[in-house]
């Protein structure tokens, strides 16, 4: 082949540089429509008052008024309870899965994803059956067993709903902690027994540290889902208020968009804070 | 390899561009002199539409009315974010979001030469809205409870608070998150309990005497599956929802309209300012008797125009509008963010 052909065969140095941008263009795009530009406006209208002004009273009641404080710690709390629940329930399971499991492992993941081919609606309606003060459980134990003389109150509580979201999110946890877990060399295990330490220390100084990875980015998944969760808990919450309620609260009765606005975006700042400390702690134990 | 150069993008996307404005604007122009968008509930509320008001409009028109789904303060946000040219031709509202619409300048007035039909709709109705839109349904805010449950039901507000109070049974009652609770509830028990829109510390003060003995439901249905899987025996729900689960078959609901007047809960039609005027017709269409008629049998509400003769069926389901309590909607609008702000500060955790 001439070098007159090779050339012309060869994309272009020009071409080659461009390229690369082109392909990431339509994501950019995307990005910049659809949440780039709406955070801007989100952000202009929680500060412009309605005579059209600057203001920053709104961020200054959800920061200073004991109420809205509440509300954020409520979130927050929430939020990490979840993590933390959805942690210690789902940590064992992928243990199981990855190191017990063995030809179970294909029905132990299925099972673990059932839950999330219903609709959210329909697993939320299905808690208010089981246990309402006439559902499944209350039935069982006033009428069958008869341990209780009366049905307990189990729904519309902040326990309840708690229960609800650990339940929908706990695959996520699953799947990222046995992801990481799969790639730990069970030899490094070995090893610390062969070197004295019994299966309780080799389990977390080896095996624990090691899938922290895993742990983090289940723990992101889980608090970010549930910090902006809103049908479980506007059905089993019994009353219970978040900022993604609040928010909709803003909308939907007092349409306040200034103040639903400022309350999004305070959602936001808490989340990406939180995913910053976890990633912060994550790296810190990992390394 | 196919390599994509910058120049054969842009030519490409000029030419899509191009083709868009040639084939597609055309088309939308004209969509608008034929076609409408109107606006519905969902679940049976659309059927209804469909049936009672987007059929005959059709008919008789030979344009077409594309239904939007969705709720009264999406549409009105939609309107106030476009207002020169609002994506929906008409609005369903509920009263205090109407006057809203009305004191913004959003929508247009009604008058008899524009929809015929207004004619026989009650005055009070459409000054209710300040005459820009009228009601032309409505539902009463009472007490719905489990019949095989309850076999005495309270007949009053005031005995609804006391019975549940003293723990005799668990009340469903609509939480803040339900745009029409304001109304519905918390003036609707504040005036039965003594109070009024100037005062609503009768309610806030039989929430807290009820606070053991409650659960709340976040929309419609909701309260359906409060009563069915036993979580609440009684609550505080509409009369036409009530009969319609009792007609799909939970003849175990029965409604009661509270001694002091269940509140009365309208929905109001409006034409945004700058609609297709087509949309005149089909309100004229909404306000039909005959059609109203249709729409009373399936949705088991009240409708307004005054020629409507119910069916058997559905009479001593219906209470007239004159019997109910009838919501002072625009001093409420006023005052409904204090209540909203109370609500959560004393009830909401």
């Amino acid at each position: 082949m001439s070098d007159t052909s090779l050339q012309q065969t060869l994309p272009s140095r020009r071409t080659r540089l461009l390229a690369p941008p082109l392909l990431a263009l339509p994501a950019v795009l995307f990005l910049v429509v659809f949440f780039v530009l709406p955070l801007i406006d989100n952000g202009m209208r929680s500060v412009i008052a309605n005579d059209g002004g600057f203001t920053l009273s709104r961020y200054a009641s959800l920061l200073t008024d004991g109420f809205y404080l509440w509300i954020i710690a409520q979130t927050v709390l929430l939020s990490a309870g979840v993590t933390i629940i959805s942690i210690i329930i789902g940590y064992p399971v992928a243990y199981f899965l990855v190191r017990k499991a063995g030809r179970f492992s294909g029905l132990i993941i299925f099972l673990l994803i059932a839950p999330l081919l219903t609709s959210i609606i329909m697993r939320t309606f299905g808690w208010q059956v089981l246990f309402a003060r006439r559902g499944l459980v209350n039935n069982l134990l006033v009428d069958q067993l008869g341990i209780l003389s009366a049905p307990l109150r189990l729904t519309n509580s902040p326990e309840i709903a708690i229960a609800a979201l650990v339940h929908v999110l706990v695959p996520f946890m699953v799947l990222s902690i046995a992801t990481v877990l799969q790639g730990i060399d069970t030899r490094l295990e070995e090893s610390a027994k062969i070197l004295g330490a019994n299966r309780l220390r080799t389990f977390f100084e080896v095996t624990l540290p090691l899938s922290l990875d895993g742990i983090g980015t289940g723990a992101i998944l889980v608090f970010m889902i549930a910090n902006g969760s809103f049908v479980t808990l506007v059905l089993l919450g019994g009353g219970m208020q978040t900022l993604p309620l609040m928010i909709y609260q803003q909308f939907n009765t007092t349409r306040d968009f200034g103040m639903a606005s400022a309350m999004s975006m305070i959602l936001l700042v808490i989340a990406v804070f939180c995913l910053f400390l976890q990633l912060r702690l994550v790296r810190r134990k990992g390394a | 390899m196919t390599i994509i150069k910058r120049r054969h993008f842009l030519g490409g996307s000029a030419m899509i561009g191009a083709g868009l404005m040639a084939g597609g604007m055309p088309r939308l122009a004209n969509a608008q002199s034929t076609e409408i968008t109107v606006t519905a509930f969902g679940g049976v509320w659309e059927e209804a539409v469909r049936k009672c008001f987007v059929a005959p409009f059709e008919a008789k028109t030979k344009a077409k009315a594309n239904v939007s789904l969705g709720g009264p303060p999406q549409w009105l946000a939609q309107v106030e974010a476009n207002q020169a040219k609002p994506p929906v031709d008409v609005l369903i509202m509920t009263p205090d979001l109407a006057l809203t619409a009305a004191k913004s300048g959003l929508v247009d007035d009604f008058t008899v030469d524009k929809i015929p039909n207004l004619a026989k709709i009650p005055k009070e109705l459409t000054d209710s809205v300040m005459g820009k839109g009228t009601l032309f349904d409505y539902g009463v805010g009472g007490i719905t409870f489990h019949k095989e449950r309850v076999k005495n039901p309270p007949k009053s507000f005031a005995e609804f608070v006391d019975r549940v109070s003293k723990g005799e049974f668990v009340a469903s009652v609509p939480s803040i998150a339900y745009a029409v609770t304001p109304i519905m509830l918390i003036w609707a028990m504040a005036k039965a309990l003594g109070g009024g829109v100037d005062n609503v510390d009768p309610f806030f003060k039989a929430m807290a005497k009820m606070k053991d003995n409650l659960v709340f439901w976040g929309g419609p249905n909701d309260f359906f599956n409060h009563l069915s899987s036993g979580e609440a025996e009684v609550g505080i729900y509409f009369d036409g929802r009530t009969w319609n689960h009792y007609d799909s078959g939970a003849t175990w609901i029965d409604f009661i309209n509270p001694e002091e007047g269940g509140s009365l809960n309208g929905v109001a039609v409006q034409k945004p300012k700058n609609a297709n005027p087509l949309a005149w017709e089909y309100i004229n269409e909404i306000l039909d008797a005959q059609n109203q008629t249709k729409f009373a049998d399936i949705m088991n509400y009240g409708v307004t125009n005054s020629d409507v003769v119910y069916s058997d069926k559905i009479k001593p389901r219906i209470t007239p509008w004159q019997k109910t309590a009838f919501p002072p909607y625009e001093q409420i609008a006023q005052v409904r963010n204090e209540w909203v702000d109370r609500w959560n500060r004393e009830i909401g955790r």
